[in-house]
Formats: structure tokens, sequence, C-alpha cells
């Protein structure tokens, strides 16, 4: 009895690794930026932290303190850059991306290696408490 | 408690074996040849000994670059562009990302619990945060042999 008990928490741990394993890739489509070459630079800072959930894919952390810079625009928004860090979405597979922003709104996120929109969850419930900045 | 003390002793020497060594970060960084301008630095480096055993190829888009090898790092020069890591095991997990001339990009190479075997993952991390990683790893100055 106590061998089949441990037996099956073993399937349910494999079971549950192997959908690990299987995780969709972020969900995309592909967009069109049009990029700027703003003097000076438009630079914002993100004065507290947010949470943002993938439409497909893993939540991600927006942490406080952190800047980022215009540099262009998408049908889905302006697009910024991270400043002096990296930023990825993860799925199936970990992706380069920049923040997609409609005013302080989170619509999602560009990826510039597959030159397409990952949507985040909710259309544009989240909002970032930012401030502009000169660089 | 002899067979256990041998027993331990040779489990540690079996990870420790499959471990990069050599000169530290430190102690080379400031002897790296220069990169060239027109060029950006891509660093691969592996900081946990966990699954040791576990070393896959490490692949530049589908070039085979070098290992996922514990504690050891290396690096190689490309060109602007976009490129792709992966790391096959079980499974293929991928990293994209772009690289701009004089660039420097720091490439983590994650072990994570695979259902049969672990499996690597390739994560894009900051440079500070790399750093402070890569202080204590060897560099491998022939990773392709």
């Amino acid at each position: 009895m106590r061998l089949a008990s441990l037996a099956s928490r073993l399937v349910i741990v494999l079971a549950a690794l192997g959908t690990a394993a299987c995780a969709p890739d972020v969900l995309r489509r592909p967009t069109q930026l049009t990029t700027v070459s703003d003097q000076p630079p438009v630079i914002i800072e993100v004065m507290d932290t947010a949470i943002v959930s993938l439409e497909r894919g893993f939540r991600r952390r927006i942490p406080r303190g952190s800047t980022w810079t215009l540099i262009g625009r998408s049908p889905e928004g302006q697009v910024f850059r991270p400043v002096d860090q990296v930023f990825t979405v993860e799925g199936e597979h970990v992706h380069e991306a920049y923040l997609v922003l409609d005013g302080d709104r989170v619509v999602g996120f560009y990826l510039p290696v597959e030159r397409a929109f990952a949507p985040a969850r909710g259309g544009t419930d989240t909002r970032l408490s930012i401030r502009r900045r000169e660089r | 408690m002899r067979a256990r003390t041998g027993f331990v002793a040779a489990a540690l020497l079996l990870v420790l074996s499959g471990c990069a060594t050599g000169a530290k970060y430190t102690e080379v960084a400031s002897t790296l040849p220069p990169l060239a301008p027109s060029q950006g630095r891509i660093y691969f480096y592996r900081p946990s000994a966990f699954g040791a055993a576990v070393q896959p190829d490490i692949n530049l888009n589908s070039q085979k670059v070098g290992t996922a090898k514990p504690h050891g790092f290396y690096f190689v020069d490309r060109p602007p562009g976009n490129y792709e890591v992966t790391a096959a095991t079980e499974t293929e997990k991928k990293l994209t990302f772009t690289l701009e001339p004089g660039q420097e990009r720091f490439v983590r190479l994650r072990i994570a619990m695979g259902v049969l075997v672990g499996r690597i993952i390739p994560e894009l991390v900051d440079k500070a945060q790399a750093e402070k990683e890569l202080s204590s790893l060897s560099f491998i100055a022939e990773p392709l042999k």
C-alpha cells in the first residue's frame, strides 16, 4: 500500500516535470517597429515594482528603479529598451524583450530578434508608476 | 564507516572531476584580448556544479561554441546581429538576443531538473550580476577541445 502511494506520488512529480518541460512558448505576433532618435533621449524610471503576466509564458517583474529608454513605436505602443540591464520573457524558450507602453500601461513586450509583439495578459490592466527624466 | 567515507570521497571526486579548472576570471579578465570595435563579445558561464555529469554542447546560431562545463566560462567574438543560443539535453531550450558593436553579453547556463536528466537553461544576465558570478569561475581557453 505504502509502495503504491510512493509510486503514485512519483508519477505525479514526473508528470509535473514533464508538463514543465513542455511549456508553450510565449504567445506573439509579428509587428513593425519604427525607431526614433530623440535628442535628448527619452528615459523613464520605474518608481514601483510591477508584475506583468503574459498571455502565455511566465510572469515578469519590472523592478523599481529600473530605467528604460524610448527607442521607437509599434502599432501597440511606445517601445522602451532597458538601460544597463537585460530583460527577457520566458515560455518554452527565453527571449530578449523590450517594454511596450501605452501611456503608463504595460500592453506587452517587443521581442527584437523575432520582431514580434508579446501581449500582456488582461489587455492593459497593469499600470506602471513612472517618472520621465533627462539622461 | 570507512566504506561510507570512501563512497562520499568517490562521489565528490566524480563531481569535481567534471568541473573546469584553471585561471579564475579575476586573474585573466585584464589579459583577455581587446574587443574589436566592429564586434560584440558573448560570454558563456556555468556557475553551479549541480548535475555536473550533464554537459551538453552549447550552440550559437547552430554552431557549436563549447559545452556547459561546471564552474567554467569562455567567450566568443561575433559581428552584430541576432543570436540564438541552444543547449540540448532531453529538451532544447533556446535563448534569443541581439548583439551590437562593442557590446558584451553574458549568458548564464543554469541547470534545472528534468524528467530523466537535468537540462541546461541559457539565461541572459546583466553585466554586474555576471561579473559577481564569474569571479570564482575558471577560464576555458579552448572550449571546443
